[in-house]
């Protein structure tokens, strides 16, 4: 009796959960149906659901060379500074790991407050310095600080990773008389490359999806897909199959390598607190 | 003699730590003393004849008791802030608890409802302002009007919710995430003695569980808040801060300031006014919750 009551209510727990996935992922679907729909479909009232699906609106984007440009920016400016920070915070983490708990604890935590500086603390000078300097709208300038917006996040992830090697192997290969580094380019980085692969993927999927910097600090020649996204804002009532195709486009890559990072994103997301 | 290797190791730690650190200082803690330092000017850039001069606090003072869209933008971004970190966690909460089950499909489910912290901010706002909430076209105005209660025009009429339900949306999976990584990290033994002692759900839920989720509860806060404080891309599309200055929190008026008025000066004590108010909100919360979640003595 007890039983077939319990297992009512997982039914019923269960068929909930489905109906919550569903709602959380709607809007996703709405977006990319209406990229199929054509541009009066896309505005009807009632929503026509019996229409003739079109891949005109995708076509048309890949056609845009100012929409591939901005792509191709975003591209750039991604893999740019996550290849930037990976290469800073990685021997940095493989430092701190092998520091006394104290001591690495202190400059962890100093990182991670350089974190929690909210951006618009040092957008103003930025802005200034940049447009002195001629970084202004530059993919080196951008590249610099989208590292750093990243460094904490591959520094702390990467130190909760290299934890996990096993201390003996470290010990050993500097028993046989390599060095630091060789220890951890022969031994160590192996051993970590899931966390490094882990680590890149989430940054790739922040640089790709921020928007503050970008406004401020890109402009014509380095704008990146989020800002395109926002030239929509206007476009009010016009457009929207179009817009809906071009925003599933800039969102395909990072739900990608979202799903590739899914396993390791409470990990970035906390910063390593949480395993 | 002995101590040669072991110092040529600690040299070679800290050539490994110092790039990184020297790296942050100079693209992080480097601009804010700039801002500080202009923060003390007056200093417009489209009026360059002006000059930068010294002035002190002047632009603290005129931010803080002249100027009543400053203080609004205030008490905006501890509202909207406030109530996208409430309800996502409350709702992160609700879905992690249905997620800790086993049930079929339950990865694909767990993917699905992810996929929302990975929508970047700007597709975000054009969808939910069009699609969904446009009062003319939109699927949610149409439904309402279907229901006889109206068109919904929510950007009119309380513009305030609507970014809301669109960074709530977001950032749910994000509370979501991390509450559910406390819940799987609970023991079993727990669960099994809240069966034996004859607790109901609700009360093993209210006096075991949610104790021993404290921990995690305040880390979703703590790093929700400050996430959430820098929600920029939502307002800067959906409502530009509007109508009137309904939606303009801190991090957009700065904005404002800078790109509109060319204003240096005050867009930089806007600025570190900014960040005081956010270290205020953290350390607040970080208090509350020592407060909140102390174990239940018995």
């Amino acid at each position: 009796m007890r039983g077939r009551k319990a297992n009512v209510a997982g039914l019923g727990l269960t068929t909930l959960t489905y109906a919550c996935a569903l709602a959380m992922i709607f809007p996703i679907i709405w977006t990319v149906l209406t990229s199929l729909k054509s541009e009066v479909d896309a505005v009807a009232q009632p929503p026509s659901l019996a229409f003739l699906p079109t891949l005109e609106h995708y076509r048309e984007a890949f056609l845009d060379q100012h929409y591939l440009e901005f792509f191709r920016n975003s591209m750039i400016l991604a893999l740019g500074s996550t290849l930037l920070a990976c290469v800073i915070g990685i021997p940095a983490a493989y430092g701190l790991s092998l520091q006394a708990a104290a001591k690495a604890q202190k400059t962890l935590s100093w990182i991670l407050s350089t974190k929690m500086l909210p951006v618009v603390g040092i957008v103003v000078p930025l802005l200034v310095l940049y447009k002195s300097l001629g970084l202004f709208d530059t993919y080196v300038g951008m590249i610099l600080l989208y590292a750093a917006m990243n460094l904490p996040l591959v520094i702390w992830m990467m130190r909760s990773f290299f934890a996990e090697v096993p201390h003996e192997l470290i010990e050993a290969s500097s028993i046989d008389g390599a060095g630091t580094l060789r220890t951890l380019v022969s031994i160590v980085l192996p051993l970590a490359l899931p966390g490094i692969a882990a680590t890149a993927l989430l940054c790739v999927i922040f640089a790709w999806n921020e928007f503050f910097i970008a406004v401020n600090l890109t402009g014509s020649r380095t704008g990146t897909i989020p800002v395109y996204i926002s030239g929509f804002m206007t476009s009010e009532g016009l457009f929207w199959a179009k817009m809906s195709a071009a925003s599933t486009l800039a969102i395909i890559p990072v739900f990608c390598l979202g799903l590739a990072a899914q396993r390791s994103l409470v990990r970035g997301l906390t910063m390593g607190a949480i395993k | 003699m002995q101590q040669g290797p072991l110092v040529r190791r600690n040299t070679m730690q800290i050539l490994l730590v110092a790039p990184a650190i020297v790296y942050l200082v100079a693209l992080t803690q480097a601009p804010f003393a700039v801002t500080l330092w202009y923060s003390l000017h007056k200093w417009i850039l489209t009026e360059p004849e002006l000059g930068r001069p010294f002035v002190g606090f002047s632009n603290f003072g005129e931010a803080l008791l002249h100027d009543a869209i400053f203080r609004t933008s205030i008490l905006n971004l501890v509202e909207i802030t406030g109530s996208i970190v409430v309800a996502s966690l409350g709702l992160g909460l609700l879905l992690a608890l249905l997620l800790n089950r086993t049930f079929p499909g339950r990865g694909v489910v767990r993917a699905l409802l992810i996929t929302p912290f990975f929508v970047m901010p700007t597709v975000n706002a054009v969808v939910w302002k069009n699609l969904l909430l446009n009062p003319n076209y939109g699927l949610f105005s149409w439904a309402t009007d279907s229901l006889g209660l109206g068109r919904l025009d929510i950007f009119a009429s309380a513009p305030k919710l609507g970014i809301v339900v669109m960074a709530v949306w977001q950032w749910t999976p994000f509370m979501m995430l991390v509450l559910l990584a406390g819940l799987q990290s609970l023991p079993n033994e727990v669960h099994e003695a809240a069966l034996i002692d004859g607790a109901n759900a609700w009360s093993e839920f209210r006096h075991v569980t949610l104790p021993l989720l404290g921990p995690y509860i305040e880390l979703a806060l703590l790093l929700g808040s400050i996430y959430i404080l820098q929600l920029f891309g939502e307002i800067f599309v959906a409502t530009q801060g509007g109508p009137g200055s309904a939606t303009t929190t801190l991090p957009y008026y700065v904005y404002q300031t800078i790109s509109q008025d060319h204003d240096v000066g005050m867009a930089s004590a806007q600025a570190v006014l900014a960040i005081v108010v956010a270290s205020l909100i953290a350390s607040l919360l970080l208090r509350l919750m020592g407060r909140m979640f102390r174990p239940v003595a018995s």
